[in-house]
């Protein structure tokens, strides 16, 4: 089967939705289909053969953070190109609701469109004019996917009609087979933070608020900080012999967020709100590592109601700690949290998600009913199509 | 002169506005029949394995004849609409639940590779069979929210389009015996 993907944020920005198309885009080559990636790209430079780049992205702020979009008329004929020259059984585009790379194909294509929502939003953040723009776009869409309940209802309350949830997946076998960076564990306990330094969302303030107190039970504690940010002023805000204990690796490559997991006696993950599903978990889970996450409603499905992980009350530092404290102090339930955790994340490996998404294809597409362009919805191409030539050289 | 341009200018724009809206029309009705057509297909496809799992010996006699006689009387009507299609095609939904939940767990029994791959293409098209249900029924939802709309309803601008209906059909597949 001919694929093509469109991922509407940058690819070689790490994210939650291009690293989902990526990892889907690979499962679905190793299942023996042609896929073709159509995202916006900072360089042209060590993108993978299979993904097309429509340029340098510009930096928008949506959905509370800031997104790395894709628009305009030179844009929009790349898209209705790569379409044309795609010739895809199905079009299967992410984050329909985004301004970017995923309504455009929508509009410039005809023919089986599946779509997948990732995010959860507020309905303070979603931009009810750009809905009704999008409309137009969504109904075209044959088949909706959501990567979570949170995600669902996002859908549901906020654009209308429904979707089936397939889960994000996760590459089990990647993050089991992985060794901990040198010298960690090591001979006392530790704990390990992933995501962004500086993003309040993340939760990294409480962990550090809750900190102290950890360490007091546990004096041998390390703390192990990975992600992109400036955390000093945080940091400071620590005791000395506290502060000396944390290590902070800054931004890793994806290749090693498996051994930075692995490098921990438990995973926190402290984050107050934003998240829709809670990958790393998952992958933390694949890694072995205890995960003790707030309560969000997606973090406890992931965690199957707390049978795979423990839960904390979100935002509330006191309940981290006194969490954080009975977990390390108990091996024996740790053990258990990583028996439990390994069967969890099997049903989310991505051989399984992908063989998922692809039942959803083969329900979509009917003999000779290919992805064609659509010239009604071209108008905006046309423009650009003026306008593109002199560029050729450069292109 | 100024008054018969702003007219031409509002004229123009409903104008515009009124193709906008049939043409959403259009693609929505041609959404309908696409996924009307691959619910067909998919249908067919069931009864198709349906018989061969009749003719392969997998269930016994009496079952196979029953199996067998839901998928022919399923695959000779060719409306999707009519009434009695539904009606086999729900028959067929049921005799295939009555007859998993009857057999024996296929661990005990020692299958052959090609009969479990019989019974994999058939739990992978019932489960085709309950998306391409479902993605007709959203077909149908989109256009209904237009369709209601006063001026589409008005002006006639869905032509002489049907309204389109959902189909009740039985979809629920039957629960297999864990293979793997």
């Amino acid at each position: 089967m001919r694929v093509g993907l469109v991922c509407p944020y940058a690819w070689d920005i790490p994210g939650g939705v291009s690293a989902h198309v990526h990892d889907l885009a690979l499962a679905l080559i190793k299942q023996g289909h042609v896929v073709s990636v159509l995202a916006p790209a900072e360089s042209d430079e060590h993108l993978p053969d299979f993904v097309q780049s429509t340029g340098r992205p510009r930096a928008v702020k949506y959905n509370g953070s800031v997104a790395r979009l894709s628009f305009g008329p030179v844009t929009a004929a790349r898209v209705s190109k790569w379409i044309e020259e795609g010739n895809f059984d199905v079009l299967h585009v992410h984050e329909p609701l985004a301004p970017s790379l995923s309504v455009l194909a929508c509009w410039s294509a005809t023919g089986p469109i599946v779509a997948t929502w990732h995010s959860s939003m507020d309905r303070s953040r979603v931009l009810q004019s750009l809905i009704k723009l999008a409309r137009t776009a969504m109904e075209k869409i044959t088949a909706r996917i959501a990567v979570s309940e949170s995600a669902r209802t996002t859908l549901r309350h906020y654009v209308g009609g429904d979707a089936i949830v397939i889960p994000n997946g996760v590459n089990v076998a990647s993050f089991a087979n992985a060794q901990p960076m040198s010298g960690w564990p090591g001979d006392g306990e530790s704990i390990v933070f992933l995501g962004r330094m500086d993003e309040p969302r993340k939760g990294l303030s409480i962990l550090i608020d809750a900190y102290p107190a950890i360490r007091q039970a546990h004096p041998n504690l390390r703390l192990l900080i990975a992600g992109p940010g400036d955390a000093s002023d945080l940091l400071n805000s620590l005791s000395a012999p506290d502060r000396a204990s944390v290590t902070c690796l800054g931004k890793i490559a994806e290749s090693d967020k498996a051994s930075v997991l692995a490098s921990g006696s438990i995973y926190i993950a402290p984050n107050t709100g934003g998240e829709s599903f809670g990958i790393v978990l998952l992958e933390a889970m694949a890694a072995g590592t205890p995960v003790l996450a707030s309560n969000l409603k997606a973090f406890e499905r992931v965690l199957a109601g707390g049978q795979s992980g423990v839960l904390f009350n979100n935002e509330d530092a006191n309940s981290l700690a006194a969490a954080a404290i009975a977990l390390l102090s108990n091996a024996t339930q740790r053990e258990q949290l990583r028996a439990s955790a390994l069967l969890r994340v099997a049903q989310f490996d991505w051989d399984i998600v992908a063989a998922q998404i692809v039942d959803v294809y083969q329900s979509v597409t009917l003999n000779g009913n290919k992805v064609r362009p659509d010239l009604t919805g071209q108008m905006l191409g046309r423009l650009g199509k003026l306008r593109i030539t002199p560029e050729k050289g450069e292109l | 002169m100024l008054d018969t341009w702003i007219l031409v200018l509002i004229a123009s724009l409903a104008l515009w506005y009124l193709s906008h809206q049939a043409g959403r029309l259009d693609r929505l009705h041609h959404r309908i029949e696409m996924s009307k057509a691959t619910l067909d297909t998919n249908l067919a496809k069931r009864s198709g394995i349906v018989l061969e799992i009749a003719n392969s010996g997998l269930f016994d006699r009496v079952t196979s004849a029953v199996l067998a006689q839901g998928a022919h009387d399923a695959l000779d009507d060719d409306d999707l609409t009519s009434f009695s299609r539904l009606e086999t095609e729900n028959n067929l939904s049921e005799l295939l639940r009555d007859a998993i939940e009857a057999m024996q767990p296929i661990a005990q029994v020692e299958q052959n590779l090609e009969e479990l791959k019989l019974f994999s293409d058939l739990e992978n098209v019932c489960n085709r069979v309950v998306l391409t249900h479902r993605f007709m029924g959203e077909a149908v939802d989109d256009c209904l929210a237009i369709r209601k709309l006063h001026l589409v309803r008005l002006l006639h601008l869905a032509g002489l389009a049907p309204l389109p209906a959902k189909i009740e059909l039985d979809v629920v597949p039957p629960e297999f015996p864990s293979i793997r």
